[in-house]
């Protein structure tokens, strides 16, 4: 990789972030992590990120909320949606904000990371 | 002179054994406090050990005895579980590796302790295998409720066929907290848990009110249409009261067709509970059909079963119009029930709304106003 990809991950939960981090990191992208919504949308504002691999189910803020602020402000972020809640109704909801991917958990590392690499 | 300086020796000896136990007390705490979170710390380390085993290919990081043994790397090690994908070969092979599944079998059948007891019962249920399998059946009478949820539990996730009939079997005689989650873990099973479960009913019926009716809302859970011919065959044989409602609350949630004359039968019985279950059923059939008889149930004596007959004429094809007809009955207690039944489906905010003289929600609204 000539020149580092910035992944920011944003998940409530420690073992999701600690696995992703560990993965992303080891697959050699520069990882930030948020544990809640208004983290994320915090540090997705100010970050300049490849892609943002967001939790829909955050603490403060929703995740597709926090996608809806930075279409607000004009921001173009590519995010991918990683989500608990298994209803297609949401990931449907996902792709008309312009996710740009959408993912349920539980789910396999691999997978996961084929699919970063596709977008990144 | 004695006595006082008796009493005096006695209030100070009160005094300082209460201030033994308080610093006993605190100190417990303090000691709790810090065994917590140094268990926190080691469960967090072991994330990232865990992570990088299942990151990075061949990862050698040594997991130790001590890690293996550790109570915190199961916490960790079932976090990781259920974030990622059940079957991660990673995972499995850590577990088996270092026969952490033999060990909590181990514990689970020969620890003094209950707290080692109750972990190991978690760790099986979240990470056990079809060789704890056979422990898990055999601790669903363990002594301890909390221990027998998760065998059941764990028993569910492996989804152990042959634990089936083992649990329903306990449906009768478990405390209700232990047996509504024995109903939850064969909800899991799905359609595998029919026939066990209507099999007990069919045999236990007569003597265990509690199971059978238990059984029976699993199976209204389950909704499986195949057990819709024996639960009239059920029906028909049953005299308790309990048993006939809940069988008239599987047929309404299972919702096939086939239960409509059964139903529609029962609107005329003596008990006014099975009158207002039954009315609540053909709602959940979803078969119009059943409206005319309905509308004649919303004059029922009862306020319950006239209620319950108008809600479901709402969930019916074409139940909107038939409950504004009704507001026109003669009954007023069917106008009433039908004027509710509106109400709840958000006709009268939609009348209000639309507030149009030519509207058909006008009855309603003269119905409203009339009412006062």
């Amino acid at each position: 990789m000539s020149e580092q990809k910035k992944i920011l991950v944003a998940d409530d939960s420690e073992t999701i972030r600690a696995l992703l981090q560990t993965a992303l990191e080891s697959a050699g992208y520069e990882v930030d992590v948020a544990q809640d919504g208004p983290s994320a949308y915090e540090l997705g504002s100010a970050g300049d990120y490849d892609l943002i691999v967001l939790d829909q189910l955050m603490p403060g803020l929703l995740g597709l909320d926090v996608v809806a602020r930075w279409h607000e402000e004009g921001m173009e972020v590519p995010v991918l949606m990683l989500t608990g809640v298994d209803d297609d109704r949401t990931a449907i909801e996902s792709f008309d904000q312009g996710v740009v991917d959408y993912v349920r958990k539980p789910f396999r590392i691999p997978e996961l990371l084929a699919r970063i690499r596709m977008r990144v | 002179m004695f006595p006082e300086l008796l009493n005096q020796s006695a209030v100070i000896l009160i005094f300082s054994v209460d201030a033994i136990l308080l610093m006993a007390l605190i100190a417990l705490k303090v000691i709790h406090r810090r065994r917590m979170t140094s268990h926190e710390g080691r469960r967090k380390d072991y994330l990232g050990l865990l992570s990088r085993h299942i990151s990075f290919e061949n990862h050698t990081e040594p997991i130790t005895e001590p890690i293996a043994e550790d109570p915190a790397f199961l916490d960790a090690l079932i976090d990781m579980r259920n974030a990622i994908t059940g079957d991660d070969t990673t995972l499995r092979r850590i577990v088996n590796h270092h026969g952490i599944i033999q060990r909590q079998m181990r514990y689970l059948d020969s620890s003094w302790l209950l707290g080692r007891r109750l972990r190991a019962a978690v760790a099986l249920a979240e990470l056990g295998d079809e060789t704890s399998a056979d422990m898990l059946i055999r601790h669903l009478d363990d002594r301890e409720p909390e221990i027998r949820i998760q065998c059941a539990r764990g028993l569910g996730r492996i989804r152990w066929t042959p634990a089936i009939d083992q649990i329903v079997s306990r449906f009768g005689r478990e405390i209700p907290w232990v047996s509504t989650r024995f109903s939850d873990t064969l909800v899991g099973y799905g359609t595998r848990a029919t026939w066990p479960l209507l099999a007990y009913i069919r045999i236990n019926h007569r003597f265990e009110t509690e199971g059978a009716v238990l059984a029976l809302r699993t199976l209204a859970q389950i909704q499986d249409d195949e057990a819709v011919g024996p639960l009239l065959a059920i029906l028909a044989e049953t005299s308790d009261l309990e048993v006939q409602i809940a069988t008239v609350y599987a047929l309404g949630e299972v919702g096939s067709p086939q239960a409509l004359t059964a139903l529609d039968s029962l609107l005329d019985s003596g008990e006014w509970a099975l009158r207002a279950k039954a009315a609540g059923a053909l709602g959940g059939l979803g078969d119009a059909a059943a409206i005319p008889r309905l509308v004649i149930s919303m004059r029922d004596e009862n306020w319950w079963v006239r209620r319950s007959a108008a809600a479901a004429v709402a969930m019916l094809p074409g139940g909107t119009d038939a409950l504004y007809r009704a507001l026109d009955d003669d009954d007023p207690f069917a106008a009433d029930a039908a004027a509710e039944a509106l109400t709840d489906i958000g006709e009268l905010v939609s009348a209000r709304r639309r507030a149009d003289e030519g509207s058909r929600t006008e009855p309603l609204l003269a119905h409203m106003r009339s009412e006062g």
